[in-house]
């Protein structure tokens, strides 16, 4: 990942994050390991007010998560066939994307 | 004198190969057109340098064309499944978890699997503090041991369930309520399932138990239910000779009062 070397996610620009998956499929890895990371108590600690939902569910849906930006901008990404590097990816990209100031600001 | 020492100095500065090779090989390696007679070194430089040592440029051809191809895979690395499959042997550890495993589906009736992306230690004690109140136990084992288990016991269905960071809350009786409050306080525990007396339960399956009334008020239930069946046939079929006795009773009350007012009117006649 060429994007930031710290393996926390900065969680600044995220109001909530809703991961929703059915527990006893065996698709819903990539989307179990997304939610450890996001969830771990470092990324937890880099904005206090984003909630990170999560609901078990028994009806062989596919994995969904879904999150909401502070400007009302929604990520929708469904993990059924989605590795956890790839959905950190494009999460953590939106991320930077959204806000510049502050990593730009840390970068220099 | 200085002719000599320049001779000298040159011979000294320009190394030559051995003497017999040049003479036996004089006339085979110019043909072979190898390693050239004089190597010009001037300052002596060593063969064992900490930089890399500039190759020369024939022997830089040569490790050019002799360099490694590997084979090309005629299917992608994932394509196809290993033919072997390697078997590890389980180490002792492995074997002693295992039986504390077992011992633990013995004994527990109540087994939840529930995954906790963070807790920090404080976090995790402040839990077992409050589960522990209520007689629940909290484990962890590791994933491959579980897995494993799992897969050779009858309990192979809980397997796609262990993954990432699990772990296993405990207890002797199924006292379901007290633990979902207790994990309710901690946002970041997701319950994911349940082995609850060797039958196994999703989460909203252990909610819906959890809402059950105990077996006595159940029982009690059933047994109403029952009865109420009964006695409705049973008043259905008296319900004709009741109201005629009824009917009788009101005749009977209505005589006796009409006797009683014609007796009081025939006194006061008198």
């Amino acid at each position: 990942m060429a994007a930031s070397r710290k393996a926390t996610v900065v969680l600044k620009t995220v109001k909530k994050i809703a991961i929703q998956f059915s527990a006893f499929e065996s698709n819903v890895r990539s989307t179990r390991e997304f939610l450890a990371k996001v969830g771990s108590e470092k990324a937890r600690a880099t904005n206090i007010n984003c909630e990170v939902i999560s609901t078990v569910k028994h009806d062989k849906s596919e994995p969904v998560v879904d999150i909401t930006y502070v400007d009302g901008e929604r990520l929708l990404m469904k993990g059924a066939k989605l590795t956890s590097s790839e959905m950190l990816n494009t999460f953590q990209s939106l991320c930077t994307a959204k806000d510049p100031q502050a990593k730009t600001a840390a970068k220099k | 004198m200085s002719v000599n020492a320049a001779f000298l100095r040159h011979f000294r500065n320009r190394r030559f190969l051995s003497k017999m090779a040049a003479t036996l090989c004089v006339k085979l390696l110019p043909k072979q057109g190898w390693l050239p007679l004089t190597q010009s070194v001037r300052h002596g430089s060593k063969a064992v340098t900490r930089h890399k040592r500039p190759m020369h440029f024939i022997k830089q051809k040569l490790m050019a064309v002799t360099e490694y191809i590997p084979p090309a895979p005629a299917a992608p690395p994932g394509a196809y499944p290993r033919e072997t499959k390697s078997v590890q042997e389980e180490t002792p550890l492995m074997l002693i978890l295992k039986r504390n495993l077992e011992k633990v589906f013995q004994d527990c009736k109540m087994i939840a699997v529930v995954q906790d992306s963070s807790s920090s230690a404080e976090d995790m004690m402040s839990l077992r503090h409050r589960l522990h109140k209520h007689d629940i136990k909290v484990k962890f084992f590791p994933n491959e041991v579980m897995r494993s288990f799992l897969n050779n016991s009858i309990y192979c269905n809980m397997a796609p369930l262990i993954f990432g960071p699990t772990v296993l809350i405990v207890s002797n009786e199924p006292k379901v309520k007290e633990m979902l409050k207790t994990l309710r306080g901690s946002p970041q525990m997701t319950l994911l399932g349940a082995c609850i007396e060797n039958s196994l339960l999703s989460a909203e399956g252990v909610l819906s138990y959890s809402k059950l009334p105990s077996v006595t008020v159940v029982q009690g239930e059933l047994v109403s239910g029952l009865t109420m069946m009964t006695s409705r046939t049973a008043s259905l079929l008296q319900r004709h000779p009741a109201h005629l006795s009824a009917l009788l009773q009101q005749y009977v009350k209505q005589q006796g009062t009409d006797a009683a007012a014609a007796a009081a009117t025939a006194e006061e006649a008198t």
